[in-house]
């Protein structure tokens, strides 16, 4: 069966880019691809996420060339983001804001001068050690999207990438690689908003690589954001490399899909730098919703807070492992990660491990992670103000997933998420409607 | 001037304490296991055929299986044909019916361990089955417990007095297909202490056990197995020492305790086998096994002090299997010099309501490496479950290294859990502080130590914490002589 | 009592005291105030024998021995006492163990008969009182989770059970309400005898009215640069800093 998996995969992977370069860096992960080993239950890093309906699944290409006038197109109400627009994996240009299109070049169309910065920095951020998805994304890459921020650039308006994917007429099921190359120069800063979504229910596979490199001083702001439907399947990494007094604020959500896996590594290369991260989860139904994160501290003077929350409902399941490494020579690393989780049914399943690995002595690390159940003090108080019970469960969940949103950077994104989340939940509030409207 | 420098030239400067080699005439059987290995074992111990069964089956299963690799800990691969399965003291052939009757050399080398059998243990009020290599020396205190309807035994004996007891419960807590080194011990282990507290009663005296490892490459595999019957109440308490030798020497032991509906089991360990030399050489690798089942309203609490060997692969475990029972982990794992240690513990809630406590302090110093791995799972039917960890690790030096791997898995609303881990060293501005009022950092660095341990050291046994808080100076201070 | 001559040290290879001399006699105190970065703190943290201070230069003899060679618990034994500007946390080991083993140590040192675990808590228990800190603070982590006001005031009550005879106060009044300083001062007013000598820095001239020192000197840029009485910092409060500055440049 997961034979199978690769073979089909690989001839799905058998196109090349044109540009020798790029053709070579897909045959070297072709060829990392074909000798990988599908992981089982007793692979660590996939003890408790089965990929039976990956492996199991038969997939072709997508339909090419979406007209972009036959799909919706979500947009963030209230703000003043450049959109980018990516259908099936291929650059729609006519649904693209010009602005962002200037910014982000698509492999294929980069100068000289860029091709060479892409070159040198593809699949340097990642590395090679990365799992058989990255190595499927490297042999499959062609329509790679580059962002490069000059030094002491500001980009005010936020890059807005909308990821859609839509199926075909009959319904099969297709495979798409998406790939975000970004570079922060010094003291550049960005805001970066990749949105993976689906405008119908579809039987689709998405592997999406993303790699972020922030150059000193520079900051990013990240959201990577999972609304796909609920049967589509998803794959992600994203790696953030980031230099001296560099800074990075991410803010990730899986919600929809049948299987997300998530990897995301950020790497404290160089003195100085800080990193913030915030994630929420909330399978519901049989989803099952799975993040891996990883803060590796190299430097000694960084430091890094992560925060995680997740609410399962019906028989949904979620993993969650957040590790933190402090390498011999991160002295002096104040580290922090904090993962919390609400199960609302028998059935559902949460399966978490913080891990803390240690090789220098002078650093500050805590970790914690707590499963549990909503306060029943809260729940009282809520009650003796004459909200039904089953009110107060829906607002006290939402509460707890909010406070996460109510801290993003943007305050528009937290706005037009928190109804989309608050439904999730059975709560339809005009207020956060009106709120997300821009009212 | 003091500072963290010197405090690890202290810590590097400290030598094994229970190093002595004793020199007694021991039948060692020659290297090598095969199924005639396990026949001889089974019958030099007079053993029924259930039980030498009981062993070839374990044995057939164990050349099935392989090391386990996932742990955090580094060692040459172990070659099963070099080990001698079998070693007992000479003298003991006609088995000593009284203290008086064994070699007093023997006795000697308690004493030098600090537990002499015969008057301190006596006073202490302590019964003691010794496991000398293989076989248990001696055991004291048989009469009064009689009396209060305990057995306490080595399990070689108890093999033939209480054969149906055995047979229900040997295997039940750890299945022989548990893991390599609990299949390994089904199959060869030599003795062990057996303890029965019948329903009700309440254990009159602390029961102990003091292991030791003297012959050169023998493996120890003792078997525990405590059985608590309802309503029923034990303290059981472990020491292990082993001299030094330059080879690996294995351990791999299987500890097994019952706790019926409403009984209690404390069993606390004080480790201290040869951890090798400053440079890596020689030591124990410590493969145990330990594992509880409690029922309805039972209560099993794990304490451990592991300050010994080279490398130590341990996770004693509770199975709530009972509504309300409680499961508790106590534990202070230090590491120094190439010592490697991956220990921790599980917790599988299974009963509504079941309690869980884990505290876990992690000290790591040299070059050595310190991993708590523990497991908490709330099973579907683990309603109104709880469980608390807080695991802790202290760094001394910066080529030591600490980890912590907790594995949470949840599968009921209403189960609580809660996982705190924070990390921390002996900073220069404490030591100066404390130098400032006139304590030298030999003293400032003992006492932050223990204070980071007290809460592990408070649920020991009085003579153990003492003795606790003495073997963690020794291992740190290097004020030896 | 202590003489401290022509003392250099410096701290991170940056050169902080350059050439510091001080006489202090039995039962004086001596109160040294200057502008930020003068070495004010350095001062003490030098004759207590912090790691990473450096002495380059000079010597300090406490009763005729010259302190500079010896570690700091053997500074502690000989009667020095530094109440630190920022006590730092020790979680695990309580104040009383801690308190304990001090002076056990100190008394050990000094001949005198170690107090038995009775009389100890006696006298901890009153000391506490005596600088407003509620007994239970004894049992708890030294200065764990304790306000800035108490770990100063817990810094006072350690040098009350120690006795030391050269008190150290680095900026101890720092931080304090005008409650807080009363009580601090009461508590150093009542310890002051004809055989113990204070070192008090402090950078606001306030503290200086509730004690009351014998001699005040201005520290700057690594070195005394003016001395006089009671009434020198009543002037500096007025004038600052800066007109000592051009003073001693042009001097």
């Amino acid at each position: 069966m997961t034979a199978e998996f690769v073979t089909q995969h690989l001839a799905l992977a058998q196109h090349r880019s044109p540009l020798s370069w790029l053709s070579e860096f897909n045959e070297r992960g072709q060829a990392r691809f074909a000798d990988a080993v599908i992981p089982n239950r007793k692979t660590e890093a996939w003890k408790y996420t089965s990929l039976a309906s990956l492996t199991q699944g038969d997939f072709a290409h997508a339909a090419p060339s979406v007209d972009a006038s036959t799909v919706t197109l979500p947009n963030i109400a209230g703000i003043d983001a450049l959109r980018l627009v990516v259908i099936n994996g291929e650059l729609n240009i006519e649904a693209s804001d010009a602005k962002a299109l200037e910014l982000i070049v698509h492999f294929a169309d980069a100068t000289q001068e860029q091709q060479d910065q892409i070159n040198a920095l593809l699949g340097t951020i990642q590395g090679e050690g990365g799992h058989l998805f990255a190595q499927l994304n490297d042999a499959n890459i062609n329509a790679g999207l580059f962002l490069n921020i000059p030094r002491n650039q500001r980009l005010k308006q936020p890059i807005h990438i909308c990821y859609l994917t839509t199926p075909n007429s009959e319904k099969t099921g297709f495979t798409v690689n998406t790939r975000l190359l970004v570079n922060l120069e010094t003291s550049a800063e960005a805001t970066v908003i990749e949105h993976y979504i689906g405008d119908e229910e579809q039987n689709s596979f998405t592997n999406a690589v993303s790699e972020f490199r922030v150059g000193d001083n520079a900051k990013l702001i990240h959201y990577r954001l999972q609304l796909m439907t609920e049967g589509a399947l998803h794959i992600g990494n994203a790696h953030i490399d980031l230099q001296r007094d560099a800074n990075y604020e991410g803010f990730h959500l899986g919600l929809g899909t049948k299987l997300t896996r998530n990897d995301i590594v950020v790497n404290h290369n160089v003195g100085g730098s800080h990193s913030e991260m915030a994630g929420v989860y909330v399978p519901k139904n049989k989803q099952l919703i799975d993040f891996h994160t990883c803060i590796e501290h190299k430097a000694a003077h960084c430091t890094s807070n992560e925060v995680f929350r997740g609410i399962m409902n019906d028989q949904s399941k979620a993993v969650f492992n957040g590790r933190i490494q402090i390498h011999r020579d991160a002295q002096k690393t104040l580290a922090e990660l904090s993962n919390k989780n609400l199960l609302l049914t028998n059935t559902a399943e949460i399966n978490t491990k913080p891990e803390l690995e240690i090789y220098a002595d002078d650093v500050k690390c805590a970790h914690g992670a707590t499963v549990a159940q909503l306060e029943e003090k809260a729940m009282f108080y809520l009650q003796s103000r004459g909200i039904s019970k089953a009110d107060a469960k829906v607002m006290l969940s939402f509460g707890f997933i909010n406070e996460l949103i109510d801290n993003l950077p943007h305050e528009a994104i937290g706005d037009w998420l928190r109804p989309i989340l608050a439904h999730r939940f059975g709560r339809s509030s005009d207020l956060d409607d009106q709120l997300a409207q821009g009212n | 001037m003091a500072t963290n420098a010197e405090i690890e030239q202290q810590i590097a400067g400290n030598e094994y304490k229970a190093g002595f080699i004793s020199d007694i005439e021991s039948e060692t059987l020659a290297a090598g296991l095969t199924e005639d290995t396990v026949r001889f074992i089974s019958a030099k111990k007079g053993e029924p055929e259930w039980m030498t069964e009981w062993r070839l089956k374990a044995f057939r299963q164990w050349l099935e299986m392989e090391t386990p690799e996932w742990a955090h800990v580094n060692f040459p691969k172990i070659d099963y044909q070099e080990i001698s399965y079998y070693s007992a003291p000479k003298s003991m052939e006609d088995g000593p019916q009284s203290l008086d009757e064994v070699d007093p050399e023997l006795l000697a080398v308690y004493d030098k361990l600090g537990i002499p059998l015969h008057e301190q243990m006596a006073l202490a009020g302590i019964a003691v089955d010794a496991v000398f290599d293989s076989v248990s020396v001696a055991t004291t205190f048989r009469d009064k417990l009689e009396e209060a309807g305990v057995i306490f035994m080595p399990i070689s004996e108890a093999v033939h007095k209480h054969p149906e007891l055995i047979k229900k419960y040997i295997g039940s807590v750890v299945p022989v297909r548990d893991n390599y080194f609990a299949a390994l011990n089904c199959a060869v282990f030599s003795d062990g202490s057996f303890v029965y507290i019948p329903k009700g009663v309440r254990c009159p005296m602390e029961l102990s056990t003091y292991f030791r490892i003297n012959e050169a490459k023998t493996g120890q595999f003792e078997r525990t197995l405590i059985i608590a019957d309802e309503g029923s109440h034990v303290s059981y308490l472990e020491g292990c020492t082993a001299p030094m030798r330059d080879e690996n020497q294995l351990h791999a032991a299987v500890v097994e305790l019952v706790a019926l509906d409403d009984a209690e089991i404390k069993y606390s360990t004080v480790q201290n086998w040869y951890p090798g030399d400053k440079e890596g050489k020689g030591g124990i690798y410590n493969f145990v096994t330990k594992r509880a089942i409690a029922h309805t309203n039972a209560k099993v609490s794990w304490t451990q002090v592991e300050t010994g060997s080279a490398v130590t692969w341990k996770y004693p475990s509770c199975i709530l299997k009972g509504d309300n029972s409680i499961g508790e982990f106590y534990s202070v794992a230090l590491t120094n010099n190439f010592q490697q240690a991956d220990t921790g513990t599980k917790m599988i809630h299974l009963g509504k309501n079941t309690k869980s406590t884990i505290i876990s302090k992690g000290i790591s110093a040299g070059k050595s490496s310190n991993a708590y791995r523990g497991l908490v799972r709330m099973n579907p039917g683990a309603e109104g479950a709880r469980n608390y960890t807080q695991c802790d690790s202290l760094l001394l030096g910066d080529k030591c290294a600490a980890h912590t791997f907790p594995y949470i898995e949840s599968k009921h609303p209403t189960a609580v859990i809660e996982h705190e881990a924070t990390t921390s060293t002996v900073s220069d501005d404490q030591l100066f502080l404390c130098q400032q009022r006139g304590i030298d950092t030999e003293k400032a660095v003992s006492m932050i130590v223990n204070g980071f341990c007290k809460e592990v050291f408070k649920e020991l046994p009085m003579e153990f914490a003492v003795e606790a808080g003495k073997l963690l100076e020794i291992s740190l201070e290097g004020s030896v002589g | 009592m202590i003489e401290i001559k022509n003392l250099q040290a410096k701290v991170e290879d940056k050169d902080i005291l350059k050439g510091l001399n001080l006489n202090i006699g039995p039962g004086e105190v001596h109160a040294i105030m200057g502008p930020n970065g003068a070495g004010k703190s350095t001062l003490g943290n030098v004759l207590a024998g912090r790691p990473n201070y450096e002495v380059t230069g000079g010597s300090a003899t406490l009763n005729g021995k010259n302190i500079l060679d010896l570690d700091p618990e053997e500074r502690a034994r000989e009667g020095l006492f530094l109440a630190f500007q920022y006590p730092v946390e020790i979680p695990g080991v309580s104040n009383l163990e801690f308190l304990k083993a001090s002076v056990d140590s100190v008394r050990e040192q000094q001949g005198k008969k170690a107090l038995d675990s009775v009389q100890f808590l006696k006298l901890a228990r009153e000391k506490c009182k005596a600088v407003n800190l509620d007994a239970s603070f004894l049992k708890r982590g030294v200065n764990e989770g304790f306000s800035g006001g108490e770990k100063k005031r817990n810094e006072l009550m350690q040098m009350m059970m120690l006795e030391p005879t050269l008190c150290i106060l680095d900026e101890t009044d720092s931080g304090l309400d005008i409650d807080a300083l009363q009580v601090v001062a009461e508590g150093v007013n009542a310890m002051r005898d004809e055989n113990r000598s204070f070192i008090v820095v402090t950078h606001y001239q306030r503290l200086l009215d509730y004690i009351v020192p014998d001699f005040v000197h201005v520290l700057a840029n690594g070195k005394i640069v003016k001395s006089g009485g009671k009434e020198l910092a009543l002037e500096l409060e007025e004038k600052g800093y800066g007109w000592l500055e051009n003073e001693n440049g042009a001097a």
